[in-house]
């Protein structure tokens, strides 16, 4: 018997379906009975497409623009 | 040109690589700005803060020299996070570094639940269940933003990869050069705390 403790860290694997399949109907039939459980697991599925949506990025200095005509150079000069 | 310009004429990849090897200087703006973010992640996982914008710049440098004999047997994307991901592996052996898969972790907090393990604290629904109503709100989409920055290089790097990218976990253990339930396990910590973050504030609101 699964208790809301399994639920909140095999969450991600129910939803990326990397469970065994005794496992899998276990937490299936505890989202049945509790709806904290149900309503965590749409959070956590509402989560994912948030950042899908919003892409985060990772913080950077660099000047994208100046590396993009580093190489562009480098190309031109490879070439002559 | 504006990006959505140049992502609609180079949706080709074999017109994009075309124009990088003639020189095209939009084609080198619009490949940089398209893949050097995911890049640098990865740079960021394997080899950490310090050595990362290095490798990315001569993972870029050696992509560009080597770009006429690519045979296109992977996508551009791939093969040059193959490119970054080994130069980022190369650094690792050399400067003997060892990153931390274990670092930053809050699983949900052990008082929410009872001896027996069963949850003390109501879930609720959130209100604005939909991405777009979500990110509509300035402060929540900063929120997201600060506590991505704050992740572990790992869990970011498998973060973007996994939900941003949407590239297949086999790929991401070569990539990263770790086994598939470790990047289960970085996903779901990724996962947990941005959705700690989202919770807290919809607990304000």
């Amino acid at each position: 018997m699964y208790q809301c403790k399994d639920i909140t860290e095999e969450v991600n694997n129910y939803i990326e379906g990397g469970l065994p399949f005794t496992k899998r109907i276990g937490l299936f039939f505890h989202f049945i009975m509790c709806s904290c459980c149900r309503n965590y697991l749409q959070q956590i599925r509402s989560t994912i497409s948030v950042i899908t949506v919003s892409q985060p990025k990772e913080k950077s200095s660099a000047d994208l623009k100046a590396l993009a005509k580093q190489l562009h150079d480098m190309c031109d000069e490879h070439e002559h | 040109m504006t990006k959505k310009n140049s992502k609609s004429l180079f949706d080709d990849e074999q017109t994009l690589i075309k124009k990088l090897i003639a020189g095209d200087q939009t084609a080198f703006e619009y490949i940089v700005s398209e893949h050097h973010n995911i890049m640098l992640s990865i740079a960021r996982a394997i080899v950490g803060e310090a050595f990362a914008d290095e490798v990315v710049q001569e993972a870029w440098i050696s992509a560009i020299r080597a770009l006429p004999k690519f045979e296109g047997r992977s996508k551009l994307k791939t093969w040059l996070l193959h490119i970054v991901s080994n130069g980022a592996k190369s650094r690792v052996r050399r400067e003997n570094r060892m990153v931390s898969l274990d670092e930053g972790w809050e699983s949900v907090p052990a008082d929410r639940f009872d001896q027996i393990g069963h949850r003390l604290d109501n879930v609720y629904p959130w209100e604005e269940a939909t991405p777009e109503a979500l990110l509509a709100n300035e402060q929540l989409q900063s929120i997201i933003e600060e506590t991505f920055q704050k992740l572990p290089a790992h869990q970011r790097a498998v973060l973007t990869m996994y939900d941003m990218e949407g590239i297949k976990m086999d790929e991401i253990c070569n990539i990263l050069d770790i086994s598939a339930s470790n990047v289960r396990v970085l996903l779901h910590r990724a996962r947990t705390t941005l959705h700690h973050s989202i919770e807290k504030y919809q607990d304000k609101v």
